[in-house]
């Protein structure tokens, strides 16, 4: 069976040329390389690497930023926007860390 | 873009909604929904799908519920338990794979077999 063959790392990665228009839940780390529109709930790391968008309300336990975000994000440890990061939304998360370059426009809740 | 990895939907992953896109996909987890795709599609043997599929070949070691159309063909592996419709020009089912519903290969009969 085609096990632990070309996967990186074995986590789920939704490839550049998918778009997925809907819902998508787990517990487990997620990387977007390609489009997903809708709602995005994950207890792990969700990472939107370069040239992906994201049209969602995400909620993860950690998010990384290098692609195109529009939506609100809650996530319970850290959100990082790296210096390619497009995002558009609120984002609610008790560290945020923005790169020189990210592009950001919408209100941060670190609970202060 | 050049980079066609296989697209792999993890074991502890649900996709509600619409799937679609030009490049291998692996379901280990679940989808619900719909999915459109262009190349293979493949659902391991933990893969939970209850979908309609429109895609061009499909590898299905799991379960799935559903209507495959699959322009290319259709694999049952052993494990497969799919019930639904199945539409495709080659359709293999494999010993020990479970199916229930309808198939159609699209038989192309000549003219005087199929007049009435």
């Amino acid at each position: 069976m085609a096990k632990d063959k070309d996967r990186p790392m074995g986590n789920t990665v939704i490839g550049s040329s998918i778009v997925i228009d809907g819902e998508i839940t787990g517990e487990e780390p997620l990387t977007i390389l390609g489009t997903v529109k809708g709602k995005i709930v994950v207890a792990q790391n969700l990472t939107v690497e370069p040239g992906a968008t994201v049209e969602a309300n995400v909620e993860a336990q950690s998010l990384t930023v290098s692609g195109r975000v529009t939506g609100n994000v809650t996530v319970r440890e850290r959100v990082e926007l790296r210096s390619d990061a497009k995002m558009v939304g609120d984002v609610k998360s008790p560290r945020v860390v923005i790169a020189d370059g990210a592009s950001f426009k919408g209100n941060v809740d670190m609970d202060v | 873009m050049a980079d066609k990895e296989p697209c792999l939907i993890g074991s502890r992953i649900t996709i509600r909604g619409q799937v679609s896109g030009n490049q291998d996909l692996i379901v280990e987890g679940r989808i619900e929904g719909r999915v459109s795709l262009q190349n293979k599609f493949t659902v391991e043997e933990s893969g939970q799908v209850e979908a309609d599929l429109e895609v061009a070949e499909a590898a299905l070691h799991g379960q799935v519920r559903g209507e495959v159309v699959a322009t290319h063909s259709a694999h049952l592996h052993p494990t497969a338990r799919v019930v639904g419709t199945i539409r495709a020009p080659r359709v293999v089912i494999e010993e020990g794979a479970r199916f229930s519903g309808q198939i159609d290969m699209e038989v192309e009969l000549p003219a005087d077999v199929r007049a009435k």
